[in-house]
């Protein structure tokens, strides 16, 4: 009798061998209280625009990490359920990148995460139709041109000097805050070691009041996002896709 | 001495028109000296004249095959200068490869093809030519150079054959 | 049958056929320049009402826009692609009726198509424009397209071959360079006829156009060949690029889009929009320019009809098909978006796509009187443009409201685009208009060797029509 190749087929095991990243998240929706602490320090750390009142109910805000609520039954009786922060996945086999024309938005090979560069953005937006997820923000405007809107001149001052000011016309996302994982690569090189587990984080991992994020690497299997993430309860977001995310959610637990 | 002259007769039919021809070839006029101008497209049968060579399918092919090879290249040889690897597919697949040979392939040819009319046909050729302006009103002209000996000659024989007009051909801006 | 009979048989077949009915060919060019040179100051006020429409609408608008960024347009998270995007599938529809009725028809040896083929071709060339317009407003940095060109860099950095917005920018200038060259070849003869007759500017223009055509035997023998080439090999183009336009949406990992019926589906649906646009300036060119009613006659509308039924029946076959097998999966998220079609705020749109589609071609192109009535068929050709742009419409912007992730659900509302696709609109009617007046519209040359085809034979007692094979 012929043996079928599990791997030529493209069976599990085929995929969960090239799921296998680098960086990686694990958001508990158990504990999440739905703050927001998590989508300003995104916005702080990544100089997110301040889009406004009117375009953000356009569905137009560019926020990297959002807050997503859902309910059960009908008005009033409404039972609220986990509340889902949803960013960029990371996927491993992401609908995005193949769909650009310019590829502005590729696959790094360094980091296993999915960069959008910025400079090569020509705003077809076919990436951001092609995300499961719905997490790419688009520049509509030019937010960050005090010219156009004086109240900006002042926020002037916050902004990140490691991240790039995006104007209008591109598309972003979030990046894993890839200038914090540049940063301590670089101090624990000069310094002759690893970077060890834990040793920065994210910017909403970082402000998370309830510790409902965590992020780190997710090829070493002692590390904490690798031990969470193994949990029985821990889902990926949209799994039968087969995008590979590497976000992993922990709903349901005890 | 022998003078080289150029006359131009004009009928209103096909039929006197490949008449007069078959008449010329014996007066002695060979295939080579004389041409039909026409408003209408006719086949070269139709007035028994030889096989009329065209190059124009063979330029086509050749531009075709340009065409593809510019497709195989940009498919498989272009994304090696600076390697990007997006959303897990192949670095080089080979479907969206036959998309971009495919239309490569027919640019190549229908630009040949054109082409291949522009040099076939001599244009944009804006000197001075053969011509009368009634051709563009359906006639069949015969442009017939001849020695200036035979011109009475050929003149009768194309005023009988039913002629329209024959006249002293002058090459002139169109 | 007697003879008086058989005389009024002939006179009827003569008057309803323009290839039965010929004139000499001199009288015929003294039509089609009249024709080119007749202005009324109807003509006038209407070209400059469009021309404020197209500095309004096309360009100050699209300048504000690429000032400003796509803020101003309606487009929003969920539908990060709008109206542009619909108006680029449905220019590209238009187009495909030139190439339909000049390379298929020609292909065929469809006899009705002599006529009319310039009119369709034209209609080609100015709809791909019009796409062009609407594709590069739709880019949020329109100043950095040359990046979506494969050529050459010192970066070293080519497009991505992966992706359909590629494949379609290839195939889409493919189409464009290619439907112009079919255009102009079958033009030459015509432009050395309008160089022979016209005097002034009009002769200067006409003979740099010309290229020096004298109607040679080498000349029409290259001609021939050349555009029996075109003929064959654009249709397979033609299917391409819409293939490739539905690929755009078919390759997508959305509920709704990824599905494989979507190539010939849009291929039909472009044919449905392009044959209503060409019956419908056909109707338009007859009622308003002079002698074109001698050219253009109630079988060529009869012809166009019948064509129209077919595609039509051919849309609701597809239409059909595509639905019943997203309705018979039973995706959670497809059910949604099928509901969402039928019973959401756009309800409305979804029927009136298939009323205007499949209901009313139905109803009076069956039959052979009222597809024969200009006016009415023309009509029949807008409210089935009406019904292909809302097909276009459901697809893309209420289609996108609908996703995976339900928190960003939203209705797309447009902003500038409407002033934008009156300019593109405009500029259509504006270059069809000066072509109309500077190119003749009608290839005589062609009409002429359908006439030199045509002619009665006695087959027993009765009169019939036979056409030989001149080519």
């Amino acid at each position: 009798m012929t043996t079928i190749d599990l791997n030529l087929v493209g069976a599990k095991g085929a995929l969960v061998e090239e799921a296998e990243g680098k960086w990686g998240m694990v958001i508990d929706q158990d504990i999440c209280t739905g703050c927001q602490a998590c989508v300003v320090a995104c916005a702080m750390e990544n100089n997110i625009a301040f889009v406004g009142e009117e375009d953000s109910g356009y569905g137009r805000s560019m926020h990297w990490i959002r807050i997503e609520r859902f309910w059960e039954g009908e008005y009033p009786e409404v039972k609220m359920t986990h509340y889902q922060p949803m960013l960029c996945q990371q996927c491993g086999k992401a609908p995005c990148e193949p769909v650009c024309p310019a590829f502005a938005t590729v696959h790094s090979q360094a980091e296993k995460v999915n960069l959008q560069v910025y400079n090569r953005c020509v705003g077809t937006r076919y990436c951001a139709n092609n995300c499961p997820y719905q997490v790419r923000s688009f520049n509509w405007r030019d937010y960050n041109d005090d010219r156009l809107d004086e109240a900006i001149a002042s926020l002037k001052n916050h902004f990140n000097p490691d991240v790039t000011v995006r104007r209008r016309g591109i598309m972003e996302k979030c990046t894993f805050c890839i200038q914090r994982i540049h940063k301590a690569q670089d101090k624990a090189k000069s310094e002759g070691r690893a970077v060890a587990d834990g040793e920065f984080t994210t910017a909403c991992a970082q402000a998370c009041p309830a510790d409902a994020i965590v992020f780190g690497r997710v090829d070493d299997p002692e590390s904490l996002v690798s031990q969470l993430a193994r949990q029985s309860h821990g889902v990926h977001h949209l799994e039968e896709l087969g995008t590979l995310p590497r976000v992993t959610y922990l709903v349901g637990g005890q | 001495m022998t003078e080289q002259k150029s006359l131009l007769a004009v009928f209103h039919d096909l039929e006197p028109a490949a008449d007069a021809v078959e008449q010329l070839r014996r007066l002695g006029i060979h295939d080579d000296h004389m041409s039909v101008i026409s408003g209408v497209p006719v086949t070269e049968p139709m007035l028994g004249r030889p096989h009329q060579w065209t190059n124009v399918p063979r330029i086509a092919m050749g531009g075709a095959a340009i065409g593809m090879a510019v497709g195989i290249a940009l498919s498989f040889w272009a994304p090696n200068m600076y390697a990007i690897r997006v959303g897990g597919q192949p670095f080089a697949p080979v479907p969206p490869a036959i998309i971009v040979i495919f239309e490569m392939t027919m640019l190549g040819m229908l630009l040949s093809t054109f082409l291949g009319v522009f040099l076939d046909s001599f244009f944009p050729n804006y000197r001075p030519l053969h011509y009368v302006p009634e051709i563009s009103d359906g006639k069949f002209a015969i442009l017939v150079e001849c020695s200036s000996m035979d011109e009475t000659k050929i003149t009768d024989m194309m005023k009988k054959m039913g002629a329209e007009s024959v006249q002293d051909a002058e090459a002139q801006h169109l | 049958m007697s003879e008086k009979q058989q005389h009024d048989h002939e006179k009827h077949l003569r008057e309803e056929h323009l290839m039965l009915d010929p004139l000499p060919r001199g009288q015929m060019n003294d039509m089609v320049m009249e024709s080119m040179h007749t202005t009324s100051w109807k003509f006038w006020a209407v070209f400059f009402i469009l021309s404020a429409f197209v500095a309004w609408g096309l360009f100050y608008s699209w300048g504000k826009m690429i000032l400003e960024g796509l803020g101003i347009a309606g487009v929003n998270r969920p539908s990060y692609w709008g109206i542009f995007l619909v108006n680029t599938v449905f220019w590209i529809g238009i187009s495909h009726a030139g190439t339909f009725i000049s390379a298929i028809l020609r292909v065929f040896k469809a006899e009705f198509r002599r006529p009319f083929t310039r009119a369709a071709e034209l209609m080609t060339t100015f709809g791909l424009v019009q796409a062009g317009f609407s594709i590069f407003m739709h880019m949020g940095r329109v100043w950095l397209s040359y990046w979506l060109f494969p050529y050459p860099n010192q970066r070293e950095l080519w497009p991505n071959f992966h992706s359909p917005l590629t494949w379609d920018l290839l195939a889409i200038t493919t189409y464009l360079l290619s439907s112009t060259m079919y255009l102009f070849l079958p033009l030459i003869p015509d432009l050395a006829m309008a160089r022979d007759k016209s005097t002034g500017w009009r002769k200067n223009f006409y003979k740099v156009l010309a290229l020096g055509f004298r109607g040679t035997e080498g000349e029409w023998t290259h001609l021939r060949h050349a555009m029996n080439i075109f003929a064959w090999a654009i249709i397979p183009v033609m299917f391409s690029v819409h293939t490739i336009v539905s690929w755009d949406f078919a390759m997508a990992t959305r509920p709704g889009w990824s599905s494989s019926i979507f190539g010939p589906y849009f291929v039909i649906g472009a044919l449905h929009s392009g044959m209503g646009a060409v019956v419908l300036v056909l109707g338009v060119v007859r009622g308003t320019m002079k002698n074109m009613k001698y050219f253009i006659r109630p079988e060529h509308f009869d012809g166009i009809g019948k064509l129209m039924l077919m595609i039509s029946m051919g849309w609701g076959y597809f239409f059909f098909n595509d639905y019943l097998v997203q309705w018979y999966g039973g995706d959670k998220w497809t059910k949604q978006l099928l509901h969402w079609h039928e019973a959401g705020p756009m309800g409305w749109m979804w029927f009136a796509m298939l009323i205007f589609n499949v209901v009313i071609p139905w109803a009076v192109l069956w039959n052979r009187k009222w597809r024969s009535t200009p006016w009415l068929v023309g009509t029949v050709g807008l409210l089935i443009n009406f019904g292909m742009w809302f097909e276009r419409y459901i697809i893309i912007p209420i289609s996108l409201t609908i996703n995976r992730a339900p928190f960003t659900w939203r209705l797309y509302k447009p902003g500038i685009e409407i002033p934008l696709s009156l300019g593109t609109l405009a500029f259509f009617i504006l270059l069809y208009m000066a072509a109309s007046r500077l190119i003749p519209l009608i290839p005589v040359w062609e009409v002429q060797e359908g006439q030199m085809a045509h002619e009665f034979k006695k087959f027993g007692r009765e009169t019939v029509v036979t056409v030989s094979e001149l080519e």
